[in-house]
C-alpha cells in the first residue's frame, strides 16, 4: 500500500512531462500552419499598398517605404477602365455566386430532408449517386459540359455557370445537410404535427429553425465554391463583360508589365467577401442548438 | 374526454408484423396502459393512434369519429414521448403556447391557458427559461404541461418515465396518477415496465410479438394471467414455472419433476390438467405462494438453494428444482445457505398451470 502511495506521485510527474512534450509539439506544427497560411495573404496585403516600383524591388521591402492605396482607388473607381472592368467582374461573381447558393439551398434543403427521413424505392442508389459525382476530378466533366451547354445554347451566358456549380454544389450540400436532419430527433416534427402542424409547417417552424446552423454552412460552403470557381468560368464564357473575378483577375498579368500591387489589392478584395461571410456567420457553425432538445 | 376503439389493427413493414389484430377499447376517462417488452408493438400501436404512421388495415376510432384517415393534427390528441421532444429553440412559455397558436386561440386566451397550466405543474418561475436549461424532471413536467394545456380527447404517453432517475420516476408516477384522477382524463399510457403499468392503469393491455396478450385490470392479470407469456412478465419478481410431467395413478393426478419426485394435485388442479391434450404440464407459481421447509413435510418437494438474497424486509430464495430456477420470498430470520437441501411446498389454491406445448393457461372445462 505504502509502496504504491510512494510511486504515484513521480508516476504523475512522468506522465505530464510525457503530454507536454506532445502539446509543446503540437503547438509548433500549429505555429508552422499558421505562418503557412497566413503569410501569402500577408504578403499579399503589403504588395498592394505598395508603389508599381517598389513592388518589384530586390531586396524586397518588408513593409513599403511609402505605402499608398493608389491601387485601391484605381480598382473602385468607375470612371476608369481598369476600375470598371473589376467592378463588373466583382458583380459577375457576386451574381453567380448568390444564384448558386440560392439555388442550392432551395433544392438542398428538401433533397437533404427526403433522404434523412422518408424511406422511398431506390433511396440508398440515389444518395450514392448523388455522391458518386464527387469522386471524380472536375476537369472530367469540362468538355462533356461545354458540349451540353452549347447543346442547349447556355454558353456565354452566366447560366451555364450556376448550373454547372450546381452539380458541383450540391451533392456536397444535399450530404452535409442530411447529416444535421439526422441529428435533429424525428419526436419534435411528431411532436408538432400532434400539436396542431401540418407536415410542411412543423418543418417551416421547428425542424428549420434547428437547422439554420446546417443551412447557413451549406450556403457558405455552395457561395465559396462559385466565387472561387476559375476553369469553367474560364472556358464557358469569352465576352469581357461577363466574365468572374478569378478569370477577370488574370487581366492584371499582361505580357509586358504586370500590376503586380493592382494584382494583389484585386486578389484582396476579391477574398473579403468570403472572410467577411465567415466572420459574420461563425457562430452558425458553432452553435449547438439542438443541446437540451432531449435527453439522450 | 372520448373513448377509443382499436378494431383490428395491424401493422406490417414488408413481410414484418409489427402489429397483428390488436383489438382493444379504452373506455372514456380510463387510463389503460400498453405494456410488454421491447419490440412487442406498443410504441407502433401508439403511434398508429396518433396517426403518426399509417395503418396497414383495421380501425381507430377516438369520439365517435373514425380517425384511419386523419392527420395527427386533426385527432384532437395530445402526446408526451420519451424523450420529451421539447422544442430546444423556444422558451418553456412557447413550448406551451405552441399548440395554442397552432389552433389559432386569441392571444389573451393563450396567454390564460399557458398561466394556467403552469401553475398546475407548478413551473410558474421557469416559463423564461429554455429547455436545455432545465433538470430532466422539469423537462418532463413541460412536456406533461404541452399535453394539458389543450385539453384534448385522449393523452397519449409513450415511456415517459423511462429517462428519469429511479427516485424522480416514483415521484412522476404518483404524479401522473394524481394528474389522471384529478382531469378524468382517457390514457394510453406505453410502458416496458410491468411495475409501472400494474400501479398506475386501470386496465393493462399486454402485448408480445405485436400481438395482444391479455387485456383487463392489474389484478385480474397479476391473479389469472392466460398464458406463460404473461404469468412470467407481470410480476417482481417474475413467475416462477417449473416444466414438469403429469400422470395418472389409482384415481390420482400427480406431477413428476425432472429429479423423479412426486406431488398430488388437488381435485381442482386435477381437473385443469385433465383438460390439457399434452402430458406436458408447467407449474407456475408466485414467490409468496411457497412455502419453505428445511426438513421434508407431506406433500412438499425436494429443491436445491441456489442464491440467496436478502432486500431487507423479505430475503428472496432462488432454488434449482426440475431443471428450473424457483424464486422463494422467506421472512429475513429464517438462514438458508446456498446449496442447501431445501423441501417447497406449493400452495394448490394459488397456483398456476400452463399447457407445456401451447402455453396457455390450463382451465376447468
Amino acid at each position: 500500500m505504502s509502496m504504491i502511495v510512494a510511486t504515484a506521485p513521480r508516476d504523475q510527474t512522468r506522465r505530464r512531462m510525457h503530454v507536454d512534450g506532445w502539446r509543446w509539439a503540437g503547438r509548433i506544427f500549429l505555429v508552422f500552419m499558421l505562418l503557412y497560411t497566413a503569410l501569402p495573404m500577408i504578403w499579399m496585403l503589403i504588395t498592394s499598398i505598395k508603389s508599381g516600383f517598389a513592388a518589384m524591388q530586390f531586396p524586397p521591402q518588408w513593409w513599403p517605404d511609402e505605402p499608398t492605396l493608389a491601387s485601391y482607388k484605381k480598382l473602385l473607381d468607375p470612371q476608369n477602365s481598369v476600375g470598371r472592368d473589376f467592378l463588373r467582374f466583382f458583380w459577375n461573381s457576386l451574381l453567380v455566386a448568390t444564384a448558386t447558393t440560392i439555388l442550392s439551398v432551395i433544392v438542398a434543403v428538401p433533397a437533404a430532408y427526403a433522404f434523412s427521413r422518408f424511406t422511398f424505392p431506390g433511396r440508398n442508389l440515389l444518395f450514392f449517386a448523388v455522391l458518386l459525382r464527387n469522386m471524380f476530378p472536375a476537369v472530367i466533366f469540362l468538355v462533356p459540359l461545354f458540349i451540353l451547354m452549347r447543346a442547349i445554347g447556355l454558353v456565354n451566358t452566366h447560366g451555364s455557370l450556376v448550373l454547372t456549380y450546381l452539380t458541383f454544389g450540391l451533392p456536397l450540400a444535399i450530404w452535409l445537410l442530411k447529416g444535421f436532419y439526422d441529428n435533429i430527433p424525428v419526436q419534435l416534427e411528431q411532436a408538432a404535427r400532434i400539436d396542431g402542424a401540418t407536415r410542411f409547417q412543423a418543418f417551416i417552424l421547428i425542424v428549420m429553425p434547428l437547422s439554420t446552423p446546417g443551412i447557413i454552412a451549406t450556403a457558405i460552403y455552395s457561395f465559396i465554391g462559385a466565387w472561387n470557381e476559375y476553369i469553367y468560368a474560364y472556358t464557358f464564357l469569352s465576352k469581357n463583360d461577363q466574365l468572374t473575378l478569378p478569370v477577370g483577375i488574370q487581366r492584371f498579368f499582361s505580357e509586358n508589365t504586370t500590376d503586380f500591387p493592382g494584382l494583389m489589392a484585386a486578389s484582396f478584395m476579391m477574398s473579403v467577401p468570403v472572410v467577411v461571410l465567415f466572420l459574420v456567420l461563425q457562430r452558425y457553425f458553432v452553435r449547438a442548438l439542438t443541446e437540451g432538445a432531449v435527453k439522450h | 374526454m372520448a373513448h377509443v376503439v382499436l378494431k383490428d389493427l395491424v401493422k406490417t413493414y414488408g413481410s414484418f408484423k409489427a402489429v397483428n389484430d390488436v383489438s382493444l377499447t379504452v373506455n372514456d376517462g380510463e387510463f389503460v396502459a400498453l405494456v410488454g417488452p421491447s419490440g412487442c408493438g406498443k410504441t407502433t400501436t401508439l403511434n398508429l393512434v396518433a396517426g403518426l404512421i399509417p395503418i396497414t388495415s383495421g380501425e381507430i376510432v377516438i369520439g365517435d369519429r373514425v380517425v384511419n384517415d386523419l392527420d395527427p393534427k386533426d385527432r384532437d390528441i395530445a402526446m408526451v414521448f420519451q424523450n420529451y421532444a421539447l422544442y430546444p429553440q423556444k422558451s418553456v412559455y412557447k413550448n406551451l403556447a405552441f399548440p395554442l397558436q397552432m389552433r389559432k386561440l386569441p392571444r389573451e386566451a393563450i396567454d390564460k391557458k399557458v398561466r394556467d397550466a403552469a401553475r398546475v405543474l407548478d413551473m410558474t418561475e421557469l416559463l423564461e427559461r429554455k429547455p436545455r436549461e432545465l433538470s430532466g424532471g422539469q423537462q418532463q413536467r413541460v412536456a406533461l404541461g404541452r399535453a394539458l394545456v389543450r385539453d384534448p380527447a385522449v393523452f397519449l404517453m409513450d415511456e415517459p418515465l423511462s429517462n428519469l432517475d429511479a427516485k424522480l420516476r416514483v415521484q412522476m408516477r404518483s404524479e401522473i396518477k394524481r394528474f389522471h384522477q384529478d382531469l378524468k382524463a382517457t390514457i394510453i399510457y406505453v410502458t416496458h415496465d410491468q411495475l409501472e403499468a400494474v400501479t398506475m392503469a386501470d386496465r393493462m393491455a399486454v402485448m408480445n410479438g405485436g400481438y395482444l396478450q391479455q387485456y383487463d385490470s392489474p389484478a385480474q392479470v397479476f391473479a389469472h394471467p392466460v398464458n406463460m407469456f404473461v404469468a412470467s412478465f407481470v410480476g417482481s419478481p417474475a413467475m416462477s414455472l417449473v416444466p414438469l410431467q403429469a400422470s395418472t395413478a389409482n384415481g390420482n393426478t400427480v406431477l413428476t419433476g425432472a429429479e423423479g419426485w412426486q406431488f398430488e394435485l388437488s381435485p381442482h388442479n386435477a381437473q385443469k390438467v385433465a383438460s390439457a391434450k399434452t402430458k406436458k404440464v408447467v407449474l407456475g407459481a408466485r414467490h409468496s405462494t411457497i412455502k419453505l421447509h428445511k426438513s421434508a413435510v407431506p406433500a412438499s418437494v425436494p429443491a436445491k438453494a441456489y442464491t440467496v438474497e436478502p432486500t431487507g424486509d423479505v430475503t428472496f430464495v432462488q432454488a434449482l428444482l426440475s431443471g428450473a430456477i424457483v424464486n422463494i420470498s422467506v421472512s429475513p430470520n429464517v438462514a438458508v445457505a446456498p446449496d442447501e437441501q431445501i423441501w417447497l411446498e406449493f400452495d394448490q389454491e394459488r397456483m398456476h398451470l400452463f399447457d407445456g406445448e401451447t402455453e396457455m393457461a390450463l382451465k376447468v372445462n
